[in-house]
Order: structure tokens, then C-alpha cells, then sequence
């Protein structure tokens, strides 16, 4: 009986290398390669918004919809992007900004396009390209993408004086 | 390995051989394992690293592949949009004086410009609507003490809360209500018990200019205090299963002008942290003689060209999130038959907090009548508080109500005297359906009081 069971154990040990899944050895062989900026959050506009920095509170108020328009002498109406439930992004912003979850999300803009405070409600795309070409098109929007996605078609704005790659910089994003 | 597998098999047999009491499931397990070891080996033992270079190059130059093929799709694409594109839409204008550098020809901006769906274009497809749809509704069953009343079940409104994007700076908003029953203005009845029938509660065409001056016309809820602007027709956005009493709609007993048609100015004062609001609105008010017209809401002929006026100012101050704290007056002067005009004001003040998980409301006001020719004034005052915390998908709520109308009153003598508590728990069964059971102890001048209980589903869609 003894000698059965350390034969089994004998033999799963030999054997485990090849029962693994390969991924998983060369996972572990070859980490995934982390891209610059990969966990940093930007909050990116339109290449002609004027805006460059917005403080954490007037972003709140922009991204929970209490302010309709950009300011003069610009002036567009904003439109926010979300990325659709289930992104990392999406959920650092509910956390960081809105501190909801989604329900609460779902709920304060369906309140506040039921009571007219909320003019638009959110744009959701599927994905960081769709973001990306959302907002490259409409002069008055604004949404987040990781700094890795960032391209020359979108605005990256300061947040409290910082861009993400500066120290203190508060958006962060979990890797995918 | 594989002398090493062999003789763990030679010895698993002389094991096996010497021990018969061996229990069967270690056998079948190394039986098993020995069965797939030598597939598992043979993986192993086959140059992996020459397989591995040999898959890599393969993928690499199946990238390569489709590399090229993409580059040849964007060529094309390219060369179509050149074709097509002798007029260039207003988005790639802008793109052109953006400031970014080398924003042309390249293959991101052929996606994107794909993309593009100008909004104008968009508004005149006849073929689309630009409608967005919202429902909400609930069913009740209610039942109390009160002599004459029978315990039943009610279908409650049923709210279509209709928008629609006009333009960047013009939107549509309207509720559409379906409601059942006999409709009851300052105590007089009309209408049948079961007949349902539409009312278009709101219905508004709203300018935006900026943050600071929009302007809406149409019909709207009045913006006295908090709550009347705050739930509207929807009984799943209320925690309760009913309003306060003091806003009630004008056709279930209230006594304010719940609705108005005319012209609304509303938007923020440059006031930094303190987060100020206005609102600004002049427009018919509500019927004096609404016991002898069809409907006390003005939606077409005023029976008078006087005009009421209402400005609310109110707070939401940065430091403490969820808090507004403000107050209004408004004016009116009623015109009832057989009776000299009445002069109406009513003030109100708010204070609330609402949190996702949290709510207090406290509202209180006081309606002012005052008949022209008359030294007296009569004095109506009312206030309700709601105090209700979220636990989960639960949410137990309290609430006191008061209002105290004089049996002499000239508009609503009906009302007198009511003041009592309700307790209520709320369940959110899903996102979108929420479970409430509310009882309500209602004290009443010269009558006793009444104890009612109800039960209401209440959803939106």
C-alpha cells in the first residue's frame, strides 16, 4: 500500500511537465512583455479640445455628467465614451471617479436623464480602437484608454497638473 | 525516463504480484497514468526545441503574410477613398487643421474615417428613429381601515419616458403616462373607477447653450422643492410605494402645481465649491377652478393672462458630496368662480442627502392664500422627512409626513389636517424590479385615524 502510493507520487512528479498545458511553461519561461504605460490611465479629448488639465473634482463632475459643455470659447457639448462592461479600464474608472459600482453607474444616468440634468448619456464602445476613432470624430468628447493605447488621434489631458507618466499620478489600470 | 518508467513498471507488477490486497483505485490510478505516459513522453522526447523553432518560423512567416495582405487591404482602401472621397466630410476638415502631425493617408485614419456617421446625416435618415424609450410602471395591492375603502389591486402608472437628441444643442423629452382610475382635484371626483387614460405628463423641447443658460418650453414639473423635480412619474426610482402627500399630482388629491406649461431658464451660477443652481419659470400654473374644468394642469387656454412665476435656488456643495440644500418661491394668482381673486405663494425649502446606499429627505413648505379685498391670510403648512439605508438588495426606509390645511381654506378645503409615520422595506429583486411593502398610519382632524398597508412591484423596462 505504502509503496503503491509512492510510486503514484514518484510518477506524477515525473509525469507534470508533460501534463501542463504549454502555455503555462512558456509563460513561465517567457513572461508577457509589460508595455510602457500599460498600467497607467489617461484621459484623453479631442485633438481640438483646447482643454490641458482638468482637476479631479471638475473631471467627477464632467464624467457623472453635471457638466454638459466644455467651457468657452470652445463650448461642444460633451459626450463621455465608455468602454463596455468587463474592461479593466472600465472598471478602474467606476472605482477611481464615479467610486460606484455598476449598478449605481447604470442608475445615476438613467435618474439623470430622467430628471434632464444629464443632457447625453454615455457612449459605450467595445473596444480601446473604438474609443479611439469615437473621439478622433467628435469634437466634444472625452474617455480614458491605457497609455499603451494611446495614439497621435487622441488628446491625452493632465489630470492635477500630471500627465501619467509623471509621479503622482492617481489613474491607474490593473495588466489585462 | 524511459528505463526509469520501465522499471517503475517492473515494479508496480512485483507489487502488485506480492500484494493482492492492493486497493483497487491505486492500481487503476497508476494504470491510468502509466497508460498516458508514454504519449505524454514521446511529446517530450521529440526535440522539442527544433519543433519549437520550426512552429516559430511558420508563424512568423504567416504573420509576414498576413502583414503584407493588410497593407495590400489598406492600399485598397486608400485608393477607393480617393475615389470616392472628392468631397471631404467636415470630421476630416478638421482633422487636417488639427494639430497633430502626419494625420493623413495613414491607415488609421482610413479606419477611422469609416467610421464616420455625420450626426446631421444620421437625424435626417427618415428611415431611423432618433427616439429613445424608457419605461417604468408598478402594481399595487393596498388595502386600510378607513370606512368605504376596499383592499385591491391597482395597476400604477405606466410611465414612457420618450427622448430624442435633436441636435448638439436641442433635445426632446417627454412622459407619457397611462394611469387607471378616477382622477381626484382638491376632493371633488371624476371620471370611472377602471378606465384607463393618457396623460402627456411631460413634454419639453430643451436648449443648451452652455452650463450656465439652458431653456426649456413646453410642460414640466414644476420645480418646487426637491422631490417633485427628483422622481417624476416613476414609482422604481422612489423608494417608497407612493409620494409625500404635499406632492401629490393634482389630479390624486394634491394641493401644488405639480405641473406647468410655459417657459423654464435654468443652469449653474459661477459660485466655485459651492456647487449653485437656478431655476427660472413662468407659465400658466394651475387651474383655480379646477373642480369645474376637465383638467387642472393649463395645457392650452390659461383662464387668465396673469402668469406664474417660480425661481428655486439650491446648493450642491463640493465638500460633502450628495447634499443639496435649497429653497423657492413661487407666485400665482388664482382667478376661482363666484369668489375674488386669490393671491397664492408658496415657499419651500429642502435639505437632502442621497447616496447610492444612503438617503435623507427633508422638505418643508408652506402654501399662502391670501383672497384680494380680505385682511386674512390662510396658512398651509406641510413637511415630510424620509430617512432609508441600503443593506445588499435590501432597503428599509421611515418616513413622516405632515401637512395642515385650514377647514376654511379657500382653494383646498378638503385637506385639513393629516399627519402620521410609514415604514417601509424595499427589495431590489434585479436591476431593474424592486419589491416594496409600506405601512402607513395616518392621523386626521375630527376622523379616525388610518392604518393602510401595501404591497407594490414597481420595474422599469
Amino acid at each position: 500500500m505504502r509503496l503503491s502510493c509512492c510510486l503514484c507520487i514518484l510518477v506524477a512528479l515525473a509525469l507534470l511537465p508533460g501534463v501542463l498545458p504549454r502555455g503555462t511553461l512558456e509563460s513561465a519561461a517567457y513572461p508577457p512583455e509589460e508595455k510602457p504605460g500599460e498600467r497607467n490611465l489617461a484621459i484623453v479629448v479631442n485633438l481640438n479640445n483646447p482643454v490641458e488639465n482638468l482637476s479631479t473634482p471638475e473631471l467627477r463632475r464632467i464624467f457623472l455628467g453635471e457638466r454638459g459643455h466644455w467651457p468657452n470659447p470652445y463650448g461642444r457639448r460633451i459626450t463621455l465614451v465608455m468602454l463596455e462592461p468587463g474592461w479593466p479600464e472600465r472598471a478602474a474608472v467606476l472605482s477611481i471617479i464615479y467610486q460606484m459600482s455598476e449598478t449605481e453607474f447604470n442608475n445615476h444616468f438613467l435618474h439623470g436623464l430622467f430628471t434632464g440634468e444629464v443632457f447625453v448619456s454615455p457612449k459605450t464602445l467595445a473596444s480601446p480602437e473604438g474609443v479611439r476613432k469615437f473621439i478622433f470624430n467628435v469634437p466634444g468628447a472625452i474617455g480614458y484608454l491605457r497609455e499603451s493605447d494611446v495614439d497621435k488621434t487622441v488628446k491625452v489631458i493632465r489630470i492635477d497638473e500630471r500627465l501619467p507618466d509623471d509621479k503622482g499620478y492617481k489613474f491607474h489600470v490593473p495588466l489585462r | 525516463m524511459k528505463l526509469s518508467v520501465a522499471s517503475l513498471n517492473q515494479a508496480f507488477l512485483r507489487d502488485k504480484q506480492s500484494n493482492c490486497s492492493t486497493p483497487r483505485w491505486t492500481c487503476l490510478l497508476l494504470l491510468g497514468m502509466l497508460g498516458v505516459s508514454p504519449t505524454l513522453w514521446a511529446q517530450q522526447s521529440e526535440a522539442p526545441t527544433a519543433s519549437d523553432s520550426q512552429t516559430i518560423q511558420l508563424l512568423l512567416q504567416r504573420v509576414a503574410e498576413l502583414e503584407a495582405k493588410v497593407r495590400k487591404i489598406d492600399q485598397l482602401e486608400a485608393r477607393i477613398k480617393q475615389l470616392e472621397g472628392e468631397k471631404p466630410a467636415p470630421a476630416a476638415t478638421a482633422r487636417v487643421s488639427s494639430p497633430a502631425p502626419a494625420q493623413t493617408n495613414t491607415p488609421s485614419e482610413m479606419e477611422t474615417s469609416q467610421q464616420e456617421m455625420p450626426a446631421v446625416a444620421e437625424r435626417m435618415d427618415l428611415s431611423k428613429t432618433l427616439l429613445r424609450i424608457r419605461g417604468f410602471g408598478d402594481i399595487t395591492l393596498h388595502g386600510d381601515d378607513q370606512k368605504g375603502d376596499r383592499t385591491s389591486f391597482s395597476l400604477g402608472q405606466l410611465d414612457l419616458f420618450v427622448t430624442s437628441d435633436i441636435s448638439e444643442k436641442f433635445k426632446f423629452l417627454s412622459e407619457i403616462v397611462f394611469e387607471g382610475g378616477p382622477d381626484n382635484i382638491y376632493g371633488v371626483t371624476r371620471g370611472q373607477n377602471n378606465v384607463f387614460a393618457v396623460d402627456v405628463e411631460r413634454y419639453l423641447i430643451e436648449y443648451s447653450h452652455n452650463d450656465y443658460f439652458k431653456l426649456a418650453a413646453g410642460r414640466w414639473h414644476t420645480a418646487i422643492g426637491y422631490y417633485n423635480t427628483a422622481y417624476h412619474h416613476s414609482t422604481w426610482f422612489q423608494t417608497a410605494t407612493d409620494r409625500p402627500f404635499l406632492f401629490n399630482f393634482e389630479d390624486r388629491g394634491g394641493i401644488l402645481p405639480i405641473h406647468s406649461v410655459g417657459l423654464s431658464a435654468s443652469g449653474l451660477i459661477p459660485s466655485g465649491r459651492l456647487g449653485l443652481h437656478y431655476v427660472a419659470e413662468v407659465g400658466n400654473g394651475r387651474a383655480s377652478r379646477s373642480p369645474l374644468t376637465d383638467e387642472p394642469v393649463q395645457n392650452v387656454i390659461d383662464e387668465q393672462s396673469h402668469k406664474a412665476y417660480n425661481l428655486a435656488l439650491f446648493a450642491r456643495p463640493e465638500a460633502i458630496r450628495g447634499l443639496q440644500v435649497g429653497f423657492s418661491v413661487y407666485r400665482d394668482l388664482l382667478d376661482p368662480l363666484n369668489s375674488p381673486r386669490i393671491s397664492e405663494s408658496i415657499l419651500a425649502a429642502h435639505a437632502v442627502f442621497t447616496r447610492p446606499s444612503f438617503e435623507w429627505l427633508n422638505e418643508a413648505l408652506v402654501v399662502r392664500h391670501s383672497p384680494l379685498g380680505l385682511s386674512r391670510t390662510f396658512n398651509t403648512p406641510g413637511f415630510y422627512s424620509q430617512v432609508s439605508k441600503q443593506f445588499g438588495s435590501w432597503r428599509p426606509y421611515l418616513r413622516y409626513q405632515y401637512v395642515n390645511g385650514s377647514d376654511t381654506e379657500p382653494v383646498f378645503p378638503d385637506v385639513g389636517l393629516r399627519h402620521g409615520p410609514s415604514a417601509g422595506l424595499r427589495y431590489d429583486a434585479s436591476e431593474s424590479v424592486a419589491v416594496k411593502l409600506q405601512y402607513d398610519y395616518t392621523a386626521l382632524r375630527r376622523q379616525n385615524a388610518v392604518n393602510a398597508l401595501a404591497l407594490q412591484i414597481g420595474f422599469t423596462f
